[in-house]
């Protein structure tokens, strides 16, 4: 254990950064079980550490410096770090940057780019629930509800799978639930004119950018 | 020798394992594993290397590496696997050559070696590419047909049946490949190519279900045609797909498995995406029992495959099934601009000459990412066909070159590139043949591709 050398405030939040990047989930949780012991902030420590090995992370994706299993694994240590900040923080201090239900529509099992998504969200402070591919229209809803979700995300990959994106803007509306969350898809054959079709909020071309989105929508709709 | 049962049973008794853990602890893992024993390295300076040692320890590295991480099921979330007597065997068995079409359109598909000079199969279409009208779709075919080097015609995929979008499993999807069949060989008798085959039977079908609803002897599809059975990404299979592979084979019908390994996935970069693309074929052969083949490693983010990492993987992946196998395969492009542009054929003209001095064979598509609906035109896939003949034969040093010279003209737009324009926009609308300004646009790129060195057939 770490106990060989007293780390400082600041060193601290570097190492929890680093061991973000590094994707090593065991030197995350050591440095943040340091924090809670030197009663260091947590919420200063997801912020200069944490959070910021996370962008790192996705800006090394972006560029193609590390690979999707990479990136994944980064995304574990992240949220192995946050397990342990997080029951330290109190209620009114958890500042999530939001709550996101993910997955694949109906018909369709492709999860790659689905995956992307969850992991980048996951490193960048979301609360992601994903609910995997094939996911039934009213199986978002639902969850979207049971954990007042902010957001919304409709992966598909295949031309003939789509319309299930439309399927759960459609039952949204007929639902009168339309105005409680925000729509994003993705995937392959979704472009911006398919976006202003069937009347989602949000659509990126990448899963770094969506993430990009998923913020900027949220502080819009605050 | 492995059959179909036999492949059945290990999907119902193999070591079962969590999709993740096969993603992540198996697969990725023993990928890299394999790239470092092997000691392949990515060459940047050489999109299309000439040393058959690097191929040839692809090859090897694959074999390994496919007995080790098999192929996952997902639906019994069980590995299906192989041992290296049994790829061999498989590899040894395998077609070395299969005839399609029928009458004057008949055609024998063969493998080829690295700077071959036999021509390579010229699979020419819409690649399976989304359109929105069955009278887009009938244009294109009816004037991919009429590409006088065309081996076979790969249909576009409807989306729509009689205006209603189609979704998948449902009623609508069979209409959508019924009709696909349908118009499909009807726009060929009108071509005056009726005895052509169409070889990506059925595009609209994304279920098993449609698939076999459309194969029904009344629409038209024959034993000459082919028909393809995707792989999920990375070497896994599911029942919907495996219920695919037990139809055609019970119909003794040629099956193409296709691969579609991803560049920045678990596949990690080139030089993995190069080994699985090349243990993809592997599974192709021992799951599906298929005849041919068609890889189209593709990048994660760009859903292009014209970047330099993206032109090696071609070149080195085609070198290592040629090199070492009788193997039917084809090579499919993905490019980041659309129709009517130089930079779509700038980058399909880098992508084929390196796959077809790699030795194998291609076909066309995947224009514009493959995901706009209606991005597509005759020009394409003639021009494409075109440049493939042109490459065969040519010598693997003399490509490297002329690659290198063609990628500076379109690299630094992949990320935003000219989306060009759509059939309705570029194709006459009762004929379905490109306006001047296309046919301005092929000319000028063939002839900077003839001071460059590549002699047009």
């Amino acid at each position: 254990m770490s106990g060989e050398k007293t780390l400082s405030k600041e060193e601290l939040f570097k190492k929890l950064s680093e061991a973000v990047v590094a994707c090593d989930s065991e030197a995350v949780v050591e440095a943040a079980k340091q924090v809670i012991e030197k009663g260091i902030d947590p919420v200063e420590a997801i912020e200069k550490g944490l959070s910021k090995g996370a962008i790192e992370v996705g800006e090394k994706f972006d560029k193609m410096e590390i690979f999707l299993t990479g990136l994944m694994m980064a995304a574990d240590a992240m949220k192995a770090g946050m397990d342990v900040l997080l029951p330290h923080i109190s209620k009114e201090k958890v500042t999530k940057k939001g709550t996101v239900v993910s997955g694949t529509v109906k018909g369709d099992i492709h999860d790659i780019g689905k995956n992307i998504l969850v992991a980048l969200l996951r490193a960048n402070g979301f609360d992601v629930y994903d609910l995997g591919v094939d996911v039934p229209t009213s199986k978002f809803i639902e969850e979207a509800e049971r954990v007042n979700a902010d957001i919304i995300t409709l992966s598909a990959l295949m031309s003939s799978t789509i319309g299930g994106q439309k399927d759960v803007i459609d039952y949204l509306k007929e639902t009168g639930k339309r105005e409680k969350f925000i729509v994003m898809v993705g995937g392959g054959p979704t472009t911006r004119e398919w976006v202003e079709e069937i009347g989602a909020d949000g659509w990126a071309e990448t899963a770094t950018e969506a993430v990009k989105l998923a913020s900027e929508l949220i502080e819009k709709k605050k | 020798m492995v059959t179909f049962l036999d492949v059945m049973e290990r999907a119902l008794t193999g070591k079962p394992c969590s999709e993740r853990d096969y993603d992540l602890k198996i697969f990725a893992t023993k990928l890299m594993e394999k790239v470092k024993e092997y000691d392949i390295k990515y060459d940047p300076e050489n999109p299309v290397p000439s040393d058959n040692s690097l191929a040839d320890d692809v090859f090897k590295a694959a074999i390994d590496f496919y007995c080790e991480v098999g192929t996952y099921c997902k639906d019994t979330e069980r590995i299906i696997k192989f041992d290296e007597n049994e790829i061999k065997e498989r590899l040894k068995t395998a077609p070395s050559k299969l005839t399609f079409g029928e009458g004057a359109d008949a055609g024998t598909m063969v493998p080829r070696k690295p700077e071959d000079k036999t021509l390579p199969w010229c699979f020419c279409g819409a690649g399976g590419v989304a359109v929105s009208s069955e009278h887009v779709f009938s244009k294109l075919v009816e004037n991919y047909a009429r590409i006088p080097i065309a081996n076979s015609i790969t249909t576009p995929a409807l989306t729509k049946v009689s205006g209603i979008r189609i979704r998948p499993e449902s009623p609508l999807e069979i209409l959508g490949a019924i009709h696909t069949v349908v118009l499909g060989r009807e726009a060929l008798r009108r071509a005056g190519r009726p005895g052509l085959p169409i070889m990506n039977s059925i595009s609209t079908a994304d279920s098993a279900i449609a698939l076999i609803a459309g194969l029904h002897p009344e629409f038209g599809l024959r034993p000459t045609d082919s028909y393809m059975i995707a792989t999920l990404a990375e070497l896994k299979t599911s029942f919907d797909l495996l219920n695919r592979a037990c139809t055609l084979l019970s119909l003794n019908l040629p099956i193409a498995s296709l691969y579609g390994p991803i560049y920045g996935g678990y596949c990690g970069g080139p030089e993995g995406t190069a080994v699985a693309t090349v243990a993809y074929h592997f599974m192709g052969a021992l799951v599906y029992q298929a005849g041919w083949h068609l890889a189209f490693p593709i990048h994660i983010k760009y859903i292009a495959s014209s970047m330099p990492e993206l032109l090696w993987v071609a070149s080195v992946y085609a070198q290592a099934i040629s090199r070492n196998t009788h193997l039917l395969a084809l090579y499919y492009n993905y490019t980041a601009a659309g129709p009517c542009t130089e930079m779509c054929l700038y980058e399909i003209a880098a992508q084929h000459i390196s796959a077809i001095t790699s030795g194998v064979s291609m076909e066309t598509g995947g224009i514009a990412g493959g995901k706009r609906e209606d991005y597509l035109t005759p020009i394409e896939p003639k021009f494409t066909a075109e440049v493939a003949h042109a490459a065969a034969g040519m010598k693997r040093e003399d490509a490297n070159e002329l690659v290198k010279k063609l990628v500076p003209k379109y690299v630094e737009k992949i990320a935003d590139p000219p989306l060009g324009m759509k059939h309705q926009e570029c194709c006459d609308f009762d004929t379905g043949k490109p306006s001047q300004k296309c046919w301005d646009i092929y000319n000028k790129v063939k002839r900077e591709l003839t001071d460059l060195g590549l002699e047009f057939k």
